[in-house]
């Protein structure tokens, strides 16, 4: 693929920018394409660099080095406000000395739309946000999933190149964030809106995206669609950030026809592909994909149960083989393991499916 | 019923805590003002604080009397004046101190309000030795050669307006600076991010969210104003007198109930001009939200 061929689909481009504050880097050479039209989330713990990359693409912040591309155009040293994006901010921002109306008329206005046009695409963005007869009110008379609306409602109007959304949830509770969580979702396929959406709950990131980034100390982890990087996590990170992962520490005994034979402190079991004898790995599985057996029979690892906590519709169960904790998540309806008790003698199996080999290797063992 | 007891218990509770600021108010200022209301309307009296008889005539002598036109009128443009330089200047300062880390900001605050702690008489004299005939200014300016004659600096419109500008642009600073830190930064950022450049961002969102502060600077210093005496009888002298002046005069020449009548005047003087102050800055949009 040639450079100006994947530039030509991406709305925002990053070629090796650093962002530095003081001594701390906050941004580390990054580069990145966002493609048109998708959903893509920065997902991070806060300090990641996640809100600083959104600031960059806003021209909030300048990079130290490198350079910042919208459909592009280099806009590295660009003021913000003439770059071709919009924004909805973590508290809204929200004009609180105009009406509704003029809020979302705000952007339009300031570019120099006329005022009967104005006057149809505040109408209009308003009707997609389902605040029609709202307009008058003043922001302080709106709760606050109006007030979300009606900051996205100012964004979508601008019809920008690219929608910026910086947490835009996260003061919302938790009902209307997940119902808010949808409608933006439609609301962005319907309009086909290239966005970056930055959020450290990675939870919204899986409902929401096209693809995710996720990010830790000023680089990207991993990059890929949702379900890519759950089911297939690239390093440790990327594995404990996003839910809950099995971490266990393995060496390779045997291998051949595209399977290995890896043996942990609490036995042998399968692992797709193969792995050279001898060397070590560190694999990742996730609670939901660990079987429990009843009794041990063959085939399944000994394991012994610490507790079980009840979830209403699924149960946590802990467990212990080996010397390593292990978790195991299931369903309420199908499962027997909800009424072990502590102490009990039982089985695991962990299908070679649903190991993943995670990059960096085994840790030394003490 | 417990609750209901409760809300009762609290009603109570709330009058007992407004009670004692409310009494102090009634008796010392709403009962004087009555009284004092009372007293305009009365002629005065060689012994008494007004004789028995009825009258509009210190009305009808302020409104129609051409010198106490041109005397309201300086009052109103010496006002006007230091509004207008409290504000250019007030705003300016407030602008460049805002953005400052807080404790840095206190400091340089706190640093203009020391001079308020000398008092306006001392002031006053200290702009006399500057400004006066032998003063710093005209001696410099005739070792210098640039004039032979001292300039007549004292007693005029400008001294007394420069005076009284310095004593109130720090209430000005203040109200402003204060205003203008706790605009969240995040509504310039949604500005810019909506196609305003610096200029229209201040315009459209600074300035109309600094209002609250611009206004109760102005009412301030406004207030301040109608009501300094010293510096302006220092700096002013016997030919730049202001309203206040003339209820100190009225009261120097046991006019009680005219004192009272120009007393009045200033208070209409104050009410009138605070409510055109809020209707232009229409503060109250801002205020409250949710």
């Amino acid at each position: 693929m040639s450079d100006s061929g994947s530039a030509a689909l991406s709305d925002v481009r990053f070629e090796r920018v650093t962002k530095r504050y003081g001594k701390a880097v906050a941004v580390k050479a990054l580069s990145l394409a966002i493609p048109r039209g998708s959903f893509f989330s920065l997902l991070g713990p806060s300090g990641c660099g996640k809100t600083t990359t959104l600031r960059l693409i806003a021209g909030f912040e300048t990079p130290d080095e490198g350079d910042v591309f919208i459909r592009d155009t280099r806009v590295t040293e660009t003021a913000p406000y003439r770059r071709d994006f919009a924004m909805v901010f973590q508290n809204f921002a929200l004009f609180p000395h105009l009406t509704v109306a003029d809020n979302v008329a705000f952007g339009l206005r300031m570019s120099g739309v006329a005022r009967e046009e104005r006057a149809k695409a505040v109408e209009a963005a308003l009707a997609m946000v389902k605040l029609t007869g709202f307009a008058e009110r003043y922001p302080k008379q709106l709760s606050g999933g109006q007030q979300q609306r009606v900051a996205i409602a100012r964004a979508i109007v601008m019809k920008p190149a690219v929608l910026l959304l910086d947490e835009p949830l996260g003061a919302l509770d938790k009902n209307l964030r997940e119902s808010m969580q949808v409608e933006l979702r439609s609301l962005q396929r319907e309009l086909g809106l290239t966005t970056v959406f930055v959020t450290h709950d990675q939870e919204e990131a899986l409902t929401m995206s096209d693809s995710i980034a996720v990010m830790r100390d000023g680089v990207i982890e991993q990059l890929g669609a949702p379900r890519e990087i759950y089911e297939r996590p690239a390093t440790e990170f990327v594995a404990t950030f996003l839910g809950a992962s099995n971490l266990i520490d393995a060496t390779v005994v045997e291998s051949g026809n595209g399977s290995s034979q890896v043996e942990a402190t609490f036995g042998r079991f399968t692992l797709a592909g193969s792995h050279p004898a001898g060397e070590r790995l560190r694999l990742a599985i996730r609670p939901e994909r660990v079987l429990l057996k009843p009794g041990r029979d063959s085939g399944a690892l000994p394991a012994i149960v610490r507790d079980v906590v009840y979830r209403g519709m699924s149960a946590h169960v802990f467990l212990e083989s080996g010397g390593l904790p292990l978790l195991a998540f299931v369903q309420n309806a199908a499962s027997a393991a909800i009424d072990w008790s502590p102490g009990q003698e039982v089985g695991i199996v962990l299908p070679a499916e649903s190991l993943v080999r995670l990059n960096g290797g085994a840790q030394a063992h003490g | 019923m417990a609750s209901g007891s409760f809300r009762l218990t609290r009603r109570w509770a709330a009058f007992a805590l407004v009670a004692p600021p409310l009494l102090v108010f009634l008796v010392f200022f709403v009962v004087p003002l009555v009284s004092l209301f009372w007293v305009s309307f009365h002629a005065p009296s060689q012994s008494e604080l007004y004789g028995p008889e009825l009258t509009l005539e210190h009305y009808a002598t302020i409104l129609t009397d051409p010198f106490y036109h041109t005397i309201i009128l300086r009052t109103l443009s010496t006002g006007a004046v230091i509004l207008a330089l409290c504000l250019v200047l007030g705003y300016a300062t407030a602008y460049v101190l805002a953005p400052l880390p807080p404790r840095k900001r206190l400091l340089l605050l706190l640093l203009l309000v020391v001079p308020l702690m000398v008092s306006n008489v001392v002031r006053a004299y200290g702009w006399i030795a500057i400004l006066g005939r032998q003063g710093l200014v005209n001696a410099v300016l005739r070792d210098t050669g640039l004039i032979e004659r001292p300039l007549l600096l004292l007693n005029s419109f400008e001294a007394v307006s420069f005076g009284l500008m310095t004593i109130m642009l720090p209430y000005m600073v203040i109200s402003v600076a204060n205003a203008l830190a706790s605009i969240d930064a995040q509504y310039k950022e949604a500005a810019q991010s909506l196609r305003a450049d610096p200029v229209r961002t201040f315009i459209h969102v600074t300035w109309p969210l600094s209002s609250p502060g611009v206004a109760s600077g102005m009412l301030l210093v406004f207030l301040l104003t109608l009501s300094a005496y010293v510096t302006i009888t220092l700096l002013g002298g016997p030919r730049m007198k202001l309203l206040v002046s003339l209820v100190f005069d009225s009261v120097g020449s046991f006019r009680w109930p005219l004192a009272a009548a120009i007393s009045f005047a200033l208070l209409v003087m104050a009410l009138i001009v605070s409510g055109l102050i809020m209707a232009l800055l229409r503060p109250q949009r801002v205020q409250g939200r949710g």
